[in-house]
């Protein structure tokens, strides 16, 4: 192995022990690895001297997953080839790109069928050809930071506001490439490998077969992103996909497109009373087939965007929100039809009636410059709330943001939403509420005027994170556990379930040094927010 | 008030198509939008009606597809659309199109106000406005930045100065220019929407509107475009590697090959 690629850590590499959770962690080297045999040879060398490994991607998570908790950070920015294209049986067709790889720019090239083929198999040539005749195609996972890299999106199964239509990360992924400890590697295709029971066996390339008994717990029906998924006859790639990091290294995956839908219309509806949005979310999401996304946004969102519309000329072209409304819910439609379209817009004006909205307090988005807006107006909730964070922190350093990412069943979301309301208001707390309300997936974000609010949010997260369990939802239902939801699993699994990872992890790390932190709550933790 | 509002397809991309032969856009319908500085004349209109009461109509000259474009007008406060449409329009440069909406608000049997954005973002010429209003014998404003005050008989605008703003008083019916930023277009509302789908839209001949030929089209235009083409990109990045002597005569080279 060239051993210029561990660089010792200094000024230059500062950025590299933070992500965008915010938290702050430390290591004593980094490497940009540029190929898979590159990692291989790195995992061999570090874990034999017993250095604990963080894998990065774009740094764009939110569970300081890709934190260092000391040792080396292994960044596989560098690793962003794709590497080819093929079409399955069925139809579907597949890219295989490098975990680097990052998602917007993935995106442009499936959009404009242009990819550089120079290096690709004949096959992958020719089932480009293919590609190239066949009408638009997407991969659908749509995270709020498109800067995302597929490596950092495949360690934590990330979701996006699409998600409730089209599923996360994981129903999307058709194969992967992991290097293990050892610096073997296995590479995985769906189907090929699947669990006998909770026994999981797979081989690698070297020629071994891993042989391993899988977790007894059973996860929860809702979406979720929290611990190593595990299920009855699970899929090998299933195991790795959402393991921040933590049983091995993935370098490789691919993607299965589907068709584009030729119609996407987004509509922005406006409420006086949030009972009668939460009425309209369940009456649509029981009756219509054409939602993509169904998202949420409470009174206090609103009025940060609306004192930022006013105080801020970066907010300035913010459509002007109606006075009297204090709650908003977020549409999408998909379909292949504009007929459809028009079907489920009538629909939604119906459903918006039943539930006491006026319909003309909406915002239809039919082309890209609108459906431009409307995103400009949804990022800049969590946007508008990072400023007032940061403006806090200049006097307090202490403060950052608490954000929740929990998920319930369909029949308890009235009940959760109520239960956040009341417990903010009893713990006269500041706060802003958005998320997919679809999945009942809501991001609580507590917002600390001072280190009390600070502590009281904390102990509130605490009591939502059981309240959530006893209701048989999720602590973390897109963004991972990482480091900072870590002791949340147990409170979501319990104890038992807990020692059945720690012992998974063991068997793929024996050392415990992979993603060390992540998921697996550490003795002492190093980490900072 | 009447007030109409002219609207222009543009193309959404900056990279538009041009025809070699004619030398002229070709507008195939396919990813074009409302030119921007129009979707503020519309919204302007429609401020105005809700002040003043009337009805706003939404007027283009362009191909069938424009429908597209005039019923989105109508979802967003238009009563209504006419499109002015003829295979015997087309290359029609600033001059006969001018002619031909002209021919358009006479259709409309006049009307108290026209709006228009102060240019085409595809054309880039600011022509249109002046010469419509030229063709009608109506005054005009160009280049208007704030409606302050507006009645039946007169409109009190700002006209946007190179040092400021100059405050105008024009006697109705008048046509106004208006730069973007003159207030917040609105969304299209779920009801305003399927308004929209069934909305009165009437499109007009050259025939119907008894056109000279000599005056629409390509035989109507005298501007004569020589020559119209799309910038090549020639900016590159290129990552050198190597150790350092390798470095400098890569560079060097670069040099070499650029001065």
């Amino acid at each position: 192995m060239d051993l210029n690629l561990i660089k010792p850590m200094h000024d230059d590499y500062t950025d590299y022990l933070r992500d965008e959770s915010r938290a702050i962690g430390q290591a004593d080297s980094i490497s940009f690895p540029k190929n898979e045999y590159e990692v291989a040879s790195l995992l061999k060398t570090l874990y034999a001297q017993g250095t604990p490994i963080t894998v990065q991607g774009a740094r764009t998570g939110l569970a300081a997953g890709a934190v260092p908790r000391g040792g080396h950070i292994l960044n596989l920015s560098k690793m962003d080839h794709i590497k080819g294209i093929r079409q399955s049986a069925d139809g579907h067709f597949h890219i295989t790109v490098e975990a680097g790889t990052i998602l917007s720019q993935l995106r442009k090239r499936i959009e404009q069928k242009k990819f550089d083929t120079a290096d690709w198999t004949n096959e992958s040539q020719q089932a480009f050809e293919a590609f190239k005749d066949e009408p638009a195609l997407f991969f659908s996972p749509d995270p709020t930071e498109s800067s995302a890299t597929i490596g950092g999106m495949v360690a934590c199964n990330a979701s996006g506001a699409r998600s409730y239509l089209y599923g996360p990360t994981r129903d999307h992924i058709s194969g992967l490439r992991v290097v293990l400890h050892d610096g073997q590697i296995a590479a995985l295709k769906r189907g090929d490998y699947t669990a006998s029971g909770r026994t999981l066996s797979f081989p690698t390339l070297q020629g071994n077969q891993i042989t391993v008994d899988l977790p007894t717990y059973i996860m929860p029906k809702t979406k979720n992103a929290s611990g190593y998924y595990i299920e009855d006859h699970m899929d090998a790639v299933d195991l790795f996909i959402g393991s921040d990091g933590t049983l091995g290294i993935v370098t490789e995956v691919e993607l299965r497109l589907q068709p584009l839908p030729q119609t996407v219309w987004g509509i922005t509806c406006f409420f006086s009373e949030e009972a009668a949005a939460l009425d309209f979310v369940i009456s649509a999401r029981d009756t219509m087939n054409q939602l993509a996304s169904v998202e949420y946004f409470d009174g206090h969102a609103l009025d940060i965007l609306r004192y930022q519309k006013k105080h801020n000329p970066g907010f300035s072209k913010l459509p002007i929100l109606p006075d009297h409304v204090n709650t908003a819910i977020y549409v999408e439609l998909h379909c292949q039809e504009e007929t459809d379209a028009v079907e489920g817009l009538k629909t939604i004006g119906q459903l918006l009636e039943k539930a006491g909205a006026n319909p003309n307090d909406t915002w239809v988005a039919r082309n890209e410059s609108d459906r431009d807006r409307l995103l400009f107006f949804r990022h800049a909730v969590p946007e508008s709330v990072n400023m007032v964070i940061d403006q806090r922190k200049k006097t307090n350093p202490m403060i950052t943001k608490l954000g929740t990412d929990m998920s319930v069943p369909d029949q308890h979301l009235k009940q959760i939403m109520a239960m956040y309301h009341r417990m903010l208001a009893e713990r006269n707390l500041e706060s802003a509420i958005w998320g997919h309300v679809g999945n009942n997936h809501l991001h609580v974000n507590i917002l600390p005027r001072d280190d009390e609010d600070y502590k009281k949010g904390k102990a509130l997260y605490d009591e939502w994170a059981a309240e959530v369990t006893r209701l048989g939802g999720a602590v973390s239902a897109e963004h991972g556990v990482g480091k900072l939801k870590a002791k949340y699993l147990e409170v979501m699994y319990g104890q038992e379930a807990i020692e059945e990872m720690a012992r998974l992890k063991q068997y793929f790390d024996p050392k415990g040094l992979l993603g060390a932190g992540n998921m697996i709550e550490p003795v002492k933790g190093e980490v900072s927010q | 008030m009447k007030i109409a509002v002219c609207i222009k397809q543009v193309p959404s991309t900056n990279e538009v198509h041009m025809d070699p032969v004619t030398n002229t856009i070709i507008r195939d319908g396919k990813q074009s939008v409302t030119n921007p500085f129009d979707t503020y004349a519309l919204e302007q209109a429609v401020q105005i009606k809700d002040h003043l009461g009337g009805e706003v109509i939404a007027l283009s000259m362009g191909i069938p597809a424009t429908e597209r474009l005039l019923r989105d007008a109508t979802s967003r406060g238009a009563d209504r659309s006419l499109l002015l449409s003829d295979r015997s329009f087309a290359g029609a440069d600033t001059l006969a199109t001018s002619y031909t909406l002209s021919l358009g608000i006479r259709e409309l049997g006049g009307v108290d106000l026209i709006l228009c954005g102060k240019m085409a973002v595809d054309g880039d010429t600011a022509q249109i406005g002046p010469e419509l209003a030229e063709q009608l014998g109506l005054p005009h404003v160009t280049d208007v930045l704030a409606i302050d005050a507006i009645d039946e008989q007169t409109v009190l605008c700002r006209k946007a100065t190179d040092n400021g703003y100059q405050r105008l008083k024009v006697t109705l019916p008048a046509l106004l220019t208006v730069v973007k930023d003159l207030n917040m277009p609105r969304m299209s509302s779920l009801p305003g929407i399927l308004y929209s789908l069934d909305s009165p839209f009437e499109s007009k001949t050259a025939a119907d509107l008894s056109a000279d030929p000599a005056r629409i089209g390509l035989n109507g235009s005298p501007t004569q475009v020589v020559r119209t083409y799309v910038p090549q990109r020639i900016r590159e990045a290129i990552v050198l590697e190597g150790d350092e002597s390798q470095l400098a005569e890569d560079i060097l080279n670069i040099y070499s090959e650029v001065i």
